[in-house]
């Protein structure tokens, strides 16, 4: 491949590309993202490939395997174009058919679209899906578009032109100036405004600067910068190199989650890419610019994400955060001046570039601009990888995109931010998500988890599970995080195992503001979220597990009582003989009972019985 | 050269020279602020946070610990306010009831104004607090013990549990170790743990006068840096 020396090489790359790609007739995007190859899309997409040579179409329709597109649960999923016909849950066996019939003779093969679980009907197009129709994919919209491992699909659908716009017309102030103007905050979790980051960083004295990619990603359940490093990993480093342009670095890392291989894959490849192509190097697109990457490996604990815990671990110590009276940016990596942003952050980088500063603030809050992308997950009907405008009411997100509740319970709360985020009930729903109102309501937005709940969780036990995590998760270094959260969790197990005292509450708010206060990272200054946010909303749950030794959600095994409802049991006896405790009792066809003393509370009898007589009380 | 800065410490205006931290200035003007984890001339790592201080910023305050906070022209801490006292007292109070078998731990409840114990005690038998580790690494350079394992189940131990040798047994940790000193009524049995607060009239004098450091005998106990320099 030819080494791009200026401006007008990219320029013609991109129309020789585009030439080149004229006579595709028809082309196939299929998923091979982590989520859908899980669900088999590699048989799959093996099969199509065959089919296609079978079928003689090999030349004339383009096969793109791409990136994550954010609705994992349908996997494996493709579109066909022309049509932008959208086809689920695909097995290999399918193969031939949807060859022969859409791509032979255009016609749509019925059984294989996808039915939307709210009105029942079959969609057919991609864009008319109601997940995907209410979101704004800005970022996403690329994965689709382009194979993440080809940096000529990156080159035609535009990419590196933001960088050579920059290098060619921007000083490095002028693009500080432009991503401050934009409004760009952190999407690592912080929202810390990216343009003052850079601008400190940038001031600092020093000719040895860095620029890091925190691809750490350990929140449960979040994949956001999964799918965009693994789906778009071009995007990244676009945005990594204008970065360090802009506050003078030389080297960058990509730090990406060891679970993550095939994000670390992909950034590698496109790393040596953009080697080859001249765009990482030497005097980038005839510039003055030298910058090269590496992509590192995370040290495997959730508090590696941290800031001064990444850098340690880079610099081959224990991932522990260290006091940051000395900010990061003036002393981070080896000491060296250091911008850290989050792969989204650098994601929306180029964007911005490329489009303006105005362009992207019109979208959003007066405090948060632009998009997010949240990984919805929990009790709603479409879980996926969500893109919205900031400021998207919090309705909007879990009943238009989400599908509202998904089996007929009430959604009874909102956990958004991750592990330490907050819990959010439905009398908030109308909330603008955005960083501010999220924070002032006692969440936050986080790294953009987001964990619908319904009727059938306690809000106690929710708040144990997060403790749990934390408290595994914690490096234990500092007072308030390594005793506070386990003192915490100490209290709250026993508010649900039932030995909960009134005083317990107070004090469990008290301890929570002391930790928010004193902890020495972030890890430990967000930890009270998950409790203080259950009492702040749902503090009548814990009232009842302690006064009246009930949980009203019937989820502390400790507080319930399983029932045989002598309406509705036939006496078929199955419960008796699965009980693994002896502890149901009854003559044939006459109801049945369970002796609370020998029971222990499994619940295997309540999933057993055919009649749903086995109640929780 | 060594430059001098001024800040105000709880209103009073101090010199102090660039690149000392705040706990080391506020200690030799006499100003208590409490701490576990610091030793004067050792590197400062923020693990006991019972030294957090606040720091006014655009008249914003910040809390952080003043051990790690280097001193700066024109820096207003305050270390008394209303708000200190109950973090630290509430931090203090975590202390004594996992690690109460100890004189030093007894003796920073009592500075920090516990009186009473909320949870139930424990009787661990290391607050790791890292005195022992920073000691052996920076100042032997030894790096016979260091900190193994992570959140709950971190400890102070031998590099792949075995005594090294560079380890020459000098017992300089154990001699800076706040669980070697045992409470003044003698070891606590499992069981009979306790907050002591025998010493509270000391508090008294600390408490009211927290800017005229009198050599209290709490300090000793838990090797305040006043003592120790
Ligand atoms: C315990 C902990 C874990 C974190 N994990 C991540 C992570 O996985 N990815 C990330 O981008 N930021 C993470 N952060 C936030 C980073 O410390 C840092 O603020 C962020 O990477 C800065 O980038 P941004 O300004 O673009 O958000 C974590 C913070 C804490 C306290
Ligand atoms: S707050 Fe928690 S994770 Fe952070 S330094 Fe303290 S113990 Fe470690
Ligand atoms: S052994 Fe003693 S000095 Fe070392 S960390 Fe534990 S309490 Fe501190
Ligand atoms: S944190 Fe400052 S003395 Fe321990």
């Amino acid at each position: 491949m030819p080494r791009l020396d200026t401006k007008d090489d990219l320029s013609a790359l991109r129309t020789s590309l585009a030439a080149a790609r004229s006579h595709v007739r028809a082309s196939i995007t299929v998923c091979g993202g982590t989520g859908c190859q899980a669900s088999g899309c590699r048989a799959v997409i093996a099969a199509l490939q065959q089919e296609l040579r079978a079928q003689g179409y090999e030349e004339s329709v383009h096969l793109r395997v791409t990136g994550c597109h954010g609705f994992c649960e349908q996997g494996p999923i493709m579109v066909v174009e022309p049509g932008n016909i959208f086809y689920c849950h695909l097995a290999p066996a399918d193969m031939p058919e949807i060859v022969a019939d859409t791509i032979g003779r255009g016609e749509i093969v019925e059984r294989l679209l996808y039915t939307d679980p709210v009105s029942g009907n079959t969609v057919r197009a991609e864009s008319e899906i109601p997940f995907y129709r209410a979101q704004d994919r800005t970022l996403l919209a690329f994965n689709p578009r382009i194979d993440p491992r080809s940096l000529a699909d990156f080159v035609a659908v535009g990419g590196y032109s933001a960088l050579a716009r920059t290098l060619a017309e921007y000083d490095p102030e002028e693009v500080i100036r432009e991503i401050t103007a934009s409004g760009l905050r952190g999407r690592g979790g912080g929202g810390f405004p990216t343009g003052r980051k850079w601008a400190s960083c940038r001031a600092a004295p020093g000719d040895e600067k860095y620029v890091i990619c925190n691809a750490d990603e350990g929140d449960p359940g979040a994949y956001m910068d999964r799918s965009l490093l693994e789906g778009n990993p071009h995007l990244v480093l676009e945005g990594m190199l204008i970065g360090a342009y802009a506050v003078g670095a030389q080297h960058g890392y990509i730090y990406v989650r060891n679970e993550y291989p095939l994000a670390v894959a992909h950034a590698r490849e496109a790393v040596e890419q953009a080697r080859e192509f001249g765009l990482l190097g030497r005097d980038i697109l005839g510039s003055h610019l030298s910058f090269d990457v590496e992509v590192a490996r995370g040290g495997g604990a959730f508090v590696c994400g941290e800031s001064t815990a990444l850098m340690a671990s880079l610099e081959g110590k224990v991932g522990e955060p260290r006091p940051k009276d000395v900010h990061t940016v003036e002393q981070g990596l080896w000491n060296k001046p250091t911008t850290l942003n989050n792969v989204e952050t650098w994601a929306n980088v180029p964007l911005i570039m490329q489009h303006g500063a105005a362009w992207f603030s019109q979208k959003g809050t007066k405090g948060s601009k632009g998009t997010k992308i949240f990984a919805l997950t929990g009790r709603v009907k479409n879980t996926g990888l969500v893109e919205v405008e900031m400021g998207t009411p919090l309705r909007t997100i879990l009943f238009d995109i989400g599908g509202g509740a998904s089996d007929g319970v009430a959604i009874k709360a909102v956990q958004t931010g991750g592990p330490s985020g907050g819990c959010l009930p439905a009398e908030q729903f109308d909330l603008p998500v955005d960083f501010d109102t999220l924070a002032q309501a006692g969440s936050m937005v986080g790294s953009g988890g987001m964990v619908v709940m319904d009727e059938h969780s306690c809000m106690v036990d929710v708040a144990r599970y997060f403790l749990k995590f934390l408290q595994d998760e914690s490096c234990g270094k500092c007072v308030p995080c390594r005793i506070g959260i386990d003192r915490m969790l100490e209290i709250v197990t026993d508010i649900t195992e039932g030995r909960g005292r009134p005083e317990q509450i107070d004090l469990m708010e008290e301890l929570g503001e002391t930790v928010r206060e004193t902890a020495l990272c972030a890890l430990g200054k967000t930890a009270p979220n998950p409790v203080l946010s259950t009492l702040q909303y749902f503090r009548e749950e814990y009232e009842a597990h302690i006064a009246q030794q009930r949980c009203p959600a019937g989820v502390c095994r400790a507080l319930i009582e399983y029932v045989i409802d002598e309406e509705k049991c036939t006496g078929c006896g199955a419960c008796t003989r699965a009980c693994p405790r002896d502890a149901i009792r009854g003559e044939a066809k006459k109801p049945h009972a369970i002796d609370a003393g020998l029971c222990h509370r499994c619940g295997i009898c309540a999933a057993e019985c055919r009649s749903d007589a086995v109640v929780v009380r | 050269m060594l430059q001098q800065v001024t800040l105000s410490i709880d209103g009073a205006q101090v010199e102090a020279v660039r690149g000392t931290s705040v706990l080391d200035v506020a200690v030799e003007y006499g100003i208590c602020i409490p701490h576990l984890c610091h030793i004067p001339s050792l590197s400062d790592f923020g693990g006991c946070r019972l030294c957090v201080v606040e720091l006014i910023e655009n008249s914003r305050s910040k809390v952080t610990t003043s051990c790690t906070l280097l001193v700066q022209d024109d820096m207003v801490v305050r270390t008394n306010t209303e708000k200190i006292r109950k973090l630290r007292r509430n931090i203090a109070e975590l202390l004594v009831a996992q690690a109460p078998n100890s004189r030093a731990i007894q003796d920073i409840a009592v500075r920090c104004g516990v009186s009473q114990v909320r949870y139930p005690f424990r009787n661990e038998s290391c607050v790791l607090c890292g005195r022992c580790v920073r000691l052996c690494t920076e100042l032997w350079s030894a790096r016979a013990i260091g900190f193994v394992g992570r959140g709950k189940d971190r400890h102070v131990d031998f590099p792949f549990g075995v005594r090294p040798d560079v380890c020459k047994q000098c017992q300089a940790c154990v001699q800076h170790c706040p669980m070697t000193i045992t409470p003044c009524d003698g070891p606590m049995e499992p069981g009979e743990e306790r907050l002591c607060g025998k010493c509270e009239a000391q508090l008294l004098i600390a408490e009211s006068a927290p800017d005229s450091c009198i050599w209290c005998e709490l300090g000793v106990g838990f090797g305040c840096a006043r003592h120790a320099s």
